[in-house]
């Protein structure tokens, strides 16, 4: 599988958790506002309610700036409920918990282990249309952090808005003057 | 005012093949300009500017400067709550452009390009958009907030100042966002650059000259 910025996702249709109740989520459920699919190994893991109640820590600032949470791991929907039940941190969970044991998502990304039947930990920021803006990818141990989700969700509403052509900025008070990169090249 | 003579103008912002180049577009000037600076030379900035811009004026003697204490930058008209800051001016009278920090890094070619701008034979620029610019019949305030590494923002300074060149109703000031932390938490700059017009609202990266001249014509 090549590079999957600017993929579109495909039709889909499963079964979510959310706060006590069940829904179908579909394609069409991801369209209209930014989307971040979060995959995760498995329900009942130590490292998985780490980062899923660290998400949850950060769920209303993306909701503030028009982006849903969707988990997803290989687990059904039913699973998700008995591990809200069973665990204080999946408890508080607000977001969308997608169930996806036959593995349609995972596979659509390029994120499933087929020997393992668990999905590697994946992120992807979908824009309003649906298509890929950023992603990465870990292997299954290796954790991820809310505030850099946010922060790479609130950058590629940015570009999406502006174009990319502005420069990231990071200030460091105090910093030494840049030597000057005099180049008038076309300017004269 | 400020006795030049006791100001560097050995900058070590300017090396031997950025004096030599400056020359040669400075050779080109055929009207005077006055640098103005207010500077705080116990401040670090402040006391690279002055040096920096000595060895600017030492190129041509196109070029007047003069500096100023803190306690004289009244009637200047440029903003003086942000130092040190320069303007560029022909006599006594403001062009509306004006640089908050040190224009190094990328920042160089605004600062030089402004003054060929003023004082020189200048970019060329069609009649028609001289005349749209003309037609701007209300004051506009231009920040223009930049990080001396950013490739895009030199393009942005040049043309909002080369507006405020031409309709004394514009004042377009360069800050090098990195010395002056109210405007970035004022303005959440997080990128640059940035453009705050009349203090209030923002537009992120390039526009052409063409489209900045709309925009300051629309603004209120």
């Amino acid at each position: 599988m090549g590079n999957l910025i600017g993929k579109e996702v495909e039709a889909f249709k499963v079964w979510a958790y959310r706060m006590g109740k069940f829904y179908e989520v579909a394609k069409e459920d991801l369209l209209g506002h930014w989307s971040v699919l979060f995959f995760y190994p498995a329900d009942f893991t130590f490292v998985c309610p780490t980062e899923l109640g660290d998400l949850q820590d950060f769920y209303e600032e993306f909701e503030e700036i028009g982006c849903q949470i969707y988990s997803v791991s290989e687990d059904t929907h039913f699973v998700h409920k008995a591990w809200a039940d069973a665990s204080e941190t999946i408890g508080r969970i607000q977001y969308t918990m997608l169930g996806d044991p036959a593995g349609v998502l995972a596979r659509q990304f390029g994120v499933l282990s087929e020997e393992e039947g668990q999905a590697f930990r994946g992120t992807f920021i979908l824009n309003p249309e649906g298509k890929v803006k950023a992603y990465e990818i870990h292997d299954m141990g290796i954790g991820r952090n809310g505030a850099e989700l946010l922060r790479k969700v609130q950058a590629a509403q940015f570009v999406e808005e502006h174009g990319d052509q502005v420069c990231p900025a990071k200030w460091k008070p105090g910093e030494k003057t840049l030597t000057p990169s005099l180049d008038l090249v076309g300017l004269l | 005012m400020i006795d030049l003579s006791r100001i560097s103008e050995e900058s070590p912002l300017l090396d031997e093949n950025t004096k030599e180049t400056l020359k040669g577009v400075f050779a080109k000037l055929d009207k005077d300009i006055v640098i103005k600076s207010i500077v705080d030379l116990q401040e670090e900035k402040s006391a690279e500017m002055a040096s920096f811009l000595k060895g600017i004026a030492s190129f041509s003697n196109r070029i007047c400067l003069e500096l100023y204490e803190v306690s004289e930058g009244a009637g200047l008209e440029m903003d003086t709550s942000h130092l040190p800051a320069t303007g560029f001016y022909i006599g006594s009278s403001y062009s509306g452009a004006a640089f908050h920090g040190v224009p190094g890094g990328k920042e160089i070619n605004s600062f030089v390009i402004g003054i060929y701008n003023l004082a020189g034979p200048g970019q060329e620029l069609s009649k028609s958009t001289v005349k749209k610019i003309e037609k701007i019949k209300h004051p506009v305030s231009v920040k223009i907030c930049v990080s001396l590494a950013c490739h895009h923002c030199p393009g942005v300074v040049i043309a909002c100042q080369r507006i405020a060149m031409l309709n004394p109703l514009v004042k377009a000031e360069m800050y090098d966002a990195n010395l002056y932390p109210d405007l970035v938490k004022d303005y959440q700059i997080e990128r640059v650059p940035l453009v705050i017009l009349n203090d209030r609202d923002t537009y992120a990266g390039p526009r052409t000259i063409e489209d900045f001249t709309q925009l300051f014509r629309d603004a209120r």
